[in-house]
């Protein structure tokens, strides 16, 4: 491969198994622990596991495909791929509107991996399986405490910097190569021990159960819909970066598409092996959200035989999940501001790792604000991401450009035409239906009203910047592209 | 030690089937494209390049180009196709699963847009 390193300033991936385990390691976050479990469960057991895989197939491959197919064909970051498509002018806002979410996303998300820190490090010091543990109190204490939650949060920010600063191979590349199989490892040893309780076999039957009339309610399929849409992070600039930083002769559809959406919903399966077993021994409620990790699975380590070293395998293997999103999320903005901006890599870390410090602030000093942020953002800003990177290969680039140029080229799966249609109008329309679902489903609450500033806010002030810097420029369009070619 | 799990026929089909259906196929997708890399490196130590597109996906190819002529990703397509089919005209060993006389019946297009579509 020499003679592919040295056609290339740009870095790039050191293996296709780093490659791979940085999609994973980005797409893998805690929602897949403990949401996939529940809402099978909730939802028809194998009824919903059958939509799920049909949507999965039907949307978040293909759409994954088209993500890392435009990246690995411009070779750059969101805005510089944006900008290669549409030309220069006020469209390229759309590139930044991506940024800005992933900026918004991790301002909330690296408080949320302070969380998994926090509990990481105090299972190491068997806090949980201590005397008189209370673990209401034990959240309670923590998060009423600004100077251990800031704190959890500056360690997390910091620890991404420098990780970043190393570069994709030497930094990334290097922590998602042992995150990601550390994380399997971590989930399948509580799974043997779960599964070794009594009681486990209803954990079992709770999310694998099935009962087929769930096939024909409306809810099932938007549940599933939102677990292929969201959990996979389709759309949202991340396989874009990834696959920017791709190699020469590297695959997209088989290991960009096809493998990160499968191992993507492989862990959310994994948990449900791990995590219900234990949560139906002990009869817990299963459906305690994000609290089943922070306070209903906490209280039953001391019962377990082997519970203390359990609990370090399960909240390391909880931290690895968040904090390799957590870095990939923030890589997006690095990548693309690095390019776009006179500042060197390492001082765009610093810039981008400062300004998420400061806006996760707030969620850091309250959990309620963080919920509305993650709520606010999940509904609205990740669907407008997606429509803004889909739309710009749907309706822009044209999809058979994208499939016949770069989908296809070294490809380790053939793609056909269906693809396109799919791209073009499946994957835009469901995710029109699906923020519409949401506006009438949240109608006049707080959330929705600032879902539709995101919506609105993010597009108009994007585009109106980039109007007025482009145009300052005075660049030239290399390519004039007239608009979709099918 | 611990009881046996006692599930019904129906939740033992769903595990199997949710197994097969996510884990088997991210290992073989997993497998098969790391097989696939080590072909490709084995390739690339041997002769420095490899073809880069399958018979079906250069067709597609060359059906976009004689499609969309003045294009403005044109040139780079018919670059892209040009350099597969002197790849697969020179290197002995192939990537894909190329024949004799699929490789015979190729030509390289023009890389000047009006003498390839003859203006």
């Amino acid at each position: 491969m020499s003679e592919t390193q040295a056609k290339t300033a740009r870095e790039e991936w050191g293996t296709r198994f780093g490659f791979l385990m940085a999609m994973v390691g980005a797409m893998v976050g805690v929602g897949n622990i403990w949401r996939f479990p529940y809402v099978a469960g909730q939802n028809g057991g194998g009824a919903f596991i059958i939509a799920f895989l049909v949507l999965l197939f039907m949307l978040s491959v293909p759409g994954l495909m088209a993500e890392v197919a435009l990246g690995r064909y411009t070779g750059k970051g969101v805005i510089g791929a944006f900008r290669d498509v549409v030309g220069p002018g006020g469209l390229v806002g759309l590139g930044v509107v991506v940024v800005l979410v992933n900026v918004a996303l991790m301002s909330y998300y690296a408080p949320l991996i302070g969380w998994t820190l926090y509990y990481a490090g105090h299972s190491a010091l068997f806090t949980f399986t201590g005397a008189g543990f209370e673990p209401g109190t034990f959240l309670e204490a923590f998060l009423a405490n600004p100077a251990l939650t800031i704190s959890m949060h500056t360690v997390v920010v910091v620890a991404t910097a420098v990780i970043l600063f190393l570069g994709i191979r030497g930094g990334v590349e290097r922590v998602v190569v042992f995150a990601v199989p550390a994380l399997v490892i971590s989930l399948a040893i509580i799974a043997i021990r779960g599964l070794t309780l009594d009681g486990a076999a209803e954990g079992l039957a709770f999310t694998f159960g099935i009962d087929w009339n769930y096939l024909f309610i409306s809810t099932t399929w938007i549940e599933a819909l939102g677990q292929a849409l969201f959990s996979t992070g389709l759309g949202w600039g991340i396989a874009l970066t990834v696959g920017s930083y791709l190699r020469e002769y590297d695959d997209v559809p088989l290991g960009g598409g096809v493998f990160t959406a499968l191992a993507d919903a492989s862990v959310g399966v994994l948990a449900a092996f791990a995590i219900f077993p234990i949560v139906f021994a002990f009869g817990l409620e299963p459906d305690a959200g994000a609290g089943l990790t922070f306070v209903t699975l906490v209280q039953i380590f001391p019962e377990i035989t082997g519970g203390a070293l359990l609990a370090i395998v399960f909240f390391v293997g909880f931290f690895l999940a968040a904090f390799s999103s957590g870095l990939v999320i923030t890589e997006v903005a690095v990548t693309t501001v690095s390019e776009e901006t006179r500042l060197s890599r390492n001082q765009t870390v610093l810039a981008i790792c400062g300004l998420i410090w400061v806006l996760g602030l707030p969620s850091a000093l309250s959990a309620e604000f963080l919920d509305f942020a993650d709520f606010v953002f999940g509904s609205w800003g990740l669907p407008l991401a997606t429509l803004c990177i889909i739309g710009v290969v749907g309706w822009k680039l044209g999809p058979e450009r994208l499939r016949v140029l770069s989908v296809n080229n070294n490809a380790g799966l053939y793609i056909g035409r269906w693809w396109n249609a799919v791209v073009k109008f499946v994957i835009p329309g469901v995710m029109l239906f699906i923020m519409g679902y949401y506006a009438y489903d949240q109608f006049g609450t707080p959330e929705m009203i600032a879902g539709m500033g995101v919506l609105i806010g993010f597009p108009v002030i994007s585009y109106a910047v980039m109007h007025y810097l482009e145009g300052r420029d005075g660049t030239p369009s290399e390519r004039t592209v007239a608009g979709g070619d099918d | 030690m611990f009881a046996p799990i006692q599930l019904t026929g129906e939740v033992w089909a769903t595990m199997i089937f949710t197994i097969l259906a996510f884990w088997g196929i991210a290992i073989w997708a997993l497998v098969r494209t790391l097989r696939q890399e080590d072909r490709k490196v084995e390739l690339l130590e041997h002769q420095d390049r490899i073809d880069t597109y399958s018979p079906r996906a250069l067709s597609d190819l060359r059906e976009w180009i004689e499609e969309n002529p003045d294009d403005s990703y044109a040139p780079d397509a018919r670059r892209r196709y040009n350099e597969c089919v002197e790849t697969l005209e020179e290197m002995d060993r192939r990537f894909y699963d190329w024949s004799d006389e699929e490789i015979a019946a190729l030509e390289r297009l023009d890389d000047d847009r009006e003498s390839s579509t003859g203006a």
